[in-house]
């Protein structure tokens, strides 16, 4: 049984008129526990909206059609209860594009331990999912700091440590290295490749970012609120005339290959990050 | 030459109080006509700091700002004609739209600066043409537009005015790649076309590499380095000290170097490389 299953899913919003504007146009999707996958598409494509949806935390539900299944319990049903909702948002953490909305206490282990007590935990296992939240992060050391004065990689990473503490099966980020600088990206996305590979989240990465969308094992492209492609980076960077007409670019180095093949020079292989793009040119060139 | 020179500005936060912060420390380096320059930094390392002592809206606790040789505070009354001549677009810019059309929102400053009619429209209509926005968007109300068009409208508001030096602060931040091309297009044809000095803070090493001639790096309220792109991005190791990195494509050509591939390190751009490689692979044949 997947983890996540969504069955012609469609979704408005009303206009100034009052009448329906389709975000997202019927999509189907299964997710495996455990997966890592990457959602791009352009701005408005109906990304964010599904991924919102996961959540339940749109305003108005009166234009969803087609359900979505989390764990085997049907969360678009009418009989979905607040409480089921709550289980919902411990199933299924996000995390958002700008730190400085997601922080809400004065110093960082406060900040994490916001959600856990609210779980209403004994305080020695709030303690313990503190530190462990920390700990996976990298922020062990900030831990008496005030959030507002750390970098945005920091704070960003502060913002995933409350959403580990309150330990969800599947972490969806929405645009969350958008504001950040190289660094901060880098340590974000490995943050995520951590908790994937180490911990076997589900792990969920919304992002206008090509580079990062080549890391996961899965890449979905979305286009006018439907699901356009989906597969391996190698199968989706291959359609590159699909992707520049839904406003999508190529990662630089599998863009550079494309052109140097087009010139009847043979380079095998996967392509998409500088070393996998490096280590074909050179076997290409008999190195 | 130098259009703007910056001559050893520092700017403290809460001067005098406990929590007194150096967010410049003695910075000095020149902007030049007929350029676009870039400024990179980790996060904090004092960027938005020093675009808001370009024009004005920030006044450098020591050191001085040259606007043509002259300092912009030397009489402080008259220093809100300085932001006609150094326009700034901030961070998510289309948070400012607030006329009922585009093209009142494009006009909002050339009208303040007390141009005739005529003026102020053909101003509009290229400010509009330069990042690709059209007759029919300049009717719309700017909420109807996408959230890569209301930032593109906000951009053509600053350009209307036509500014000598035009200032963007992360002007391409989460938008998608289609959109952010055609925002760094729409800079480029404004440096192109008015020979303004062009000032373009960002986070992506790779735009950097694609679009700026020269390029400060500032790293914890310094400048850290300055000077022509290839001179910076032949730097990676100091780069990826100070928390940047290199374009993904330079990243590309050391690794090609590490394999034993004997090509230039000076290669920053998809088309530099395509050339390179062509070469190599057609002399290997």
């Amino acid at each position: 049984m997947s983890f996540i299953k969504i069955r012609n899913l469609k979704y408005s919003y009303k206009d100034d008129e009052g009448s329906p504007l389709g975000i997202i146009r019927d999509i189907s999707l299964d997710i495996e526990k455990g997966e890592y996958i990457a959602i791009v598409g352009h701005n408005g494509s109906g990304k964010s909206t599904l991924a919102k949806l996961l959540t339940l935390v749109v305003d108005d539900y009166d234009y969803l059609e087609g359900s979505i299944e989390v764990d085997g319990v049907e969360i678009t049903s009418d009989d979905m209860t607040e409480d089921g909702i709550y289980d919902l948002r411990k199933k299924i953490g996000m995390v958002f594009q700008n730190p400085d909305n997601q922080l809400v206490a004065t110093i960082v282990e406060e900040d994490v331990a916001f959600g856990p007590e609210n779980l209403g935990l004994e305080r020695a296992e709030i303690r313990r999912r503190v530190d462990d939240a920390l700990a996976t992060v990298g922020m062990t050391e900030f831990i008496r700091h005030e959030p507002h004065r750390l970098s945005g990689g920091q704070k960003q990473r502060i913002a995933i440590a409350g959403i580990i503490a309150m330990k969800p099966e599947c972490i969806i980020f929405d645009e969350s290295t958008a504001m950040l600088d190289p660094i901060g990206r880098r340590d974000v996305v490995a943050t995520m490749e951590r908790l994937n590979k180490e911990d076997g989240k589900t792990v969920i990465n919304i992002t206008h970012y090509m580079d990062e969308a080549v890391r996961a094992d899965r890449v979905i492209v979305i286009d006018d609120g439907k699901i356009l492609l989906d597969g391996t980076p190698a199968e989706i960077f291959a359609e590159v005339d699909k992707l520049r007409g839904a406003g999508l670019d190529l990662p630089q180095c599998t863009d550079l290959t494309i052109r140097l093949k087009a010139k009847g020079i043979d380079i095998n292989g996967e392509i998409n990050t500088p070393e996998q793009c490096a280590k074909a040119i050179a076997a290409a060139l008999g190195k | 030459m130098s259009k703007i020179t910056v001559e050893n500005v520092s700017y403290v936060y809460s001067g005098g109080t406990p929590f007194e912060m150096a967010a410049l420390n003695d910075v000095s380096f020149e902007i030049k006509e007929n350029c676009i320059t870039g400024i990179i930094g980790h996060t904090g390392s004092g960027k938005s700091t020093l675009v808001q002592m370009f024009n004005g809206l920030l006044r450098p606790s020591s050191g001085r700002i040259l606007l043509d040789g002259r300092d912009i505070w030397e009489n402080p009354k008259e220093i809100s004609s300085i932001r006609y001549r150094v326009g700034l677009v901030m961070q998510y810019p289309e948070y400012q739209l607030f006329e009922e059309t585009v093209e009142a929102d494009i006009a909002f400053g050339p009208k303040n600066m007390g141009l005739s009619e005529d003026e102020i429209a053909e101003r509009v209509r290229e400010s509009a043409s330069f990042v690709g926005l059209s007759e029919s968007d300049l009717k719309k109300s700017p909420f109807d537009l996408s959230g890569g068009q209301k930032r593109r409208a906000a951009i053509a508001g600053i350009m209307a005015m036509r500014p000598e030096v035009l200032v963007l602060d992360e002007p391409s931040a989460g938008l998608d790649p289609a959109g952010k091309n055609t925002i760094f297009d729409g800079i480029k044809k404004y440096a192109e076309s008015t020979g303004s000095a062009v000032v373009i803070v960002s986070h992506s090493m790779d735009d950097m590499a694609k679009y700026c001639e020269d390029i400060i790096v500032m790293s914890h309220s310094r400048v850290a380095m300055k000077g022509k792109r290839n001179e910076i991005f032949c730097r990676g190791d100091e780069l990826e000290e100070i928390g940047l990195g290199v374009p993904q494509i330079t990243l590309l050509m050391r690794l090609l170097c590490e394999q034993g591939v004997n090509i230039s390190q000076d290669i920053y751009t998809v088309d530099d490389a395509e050339k390179a490689l062509s070469e190599l692979f057609g002399g290997a044949r």
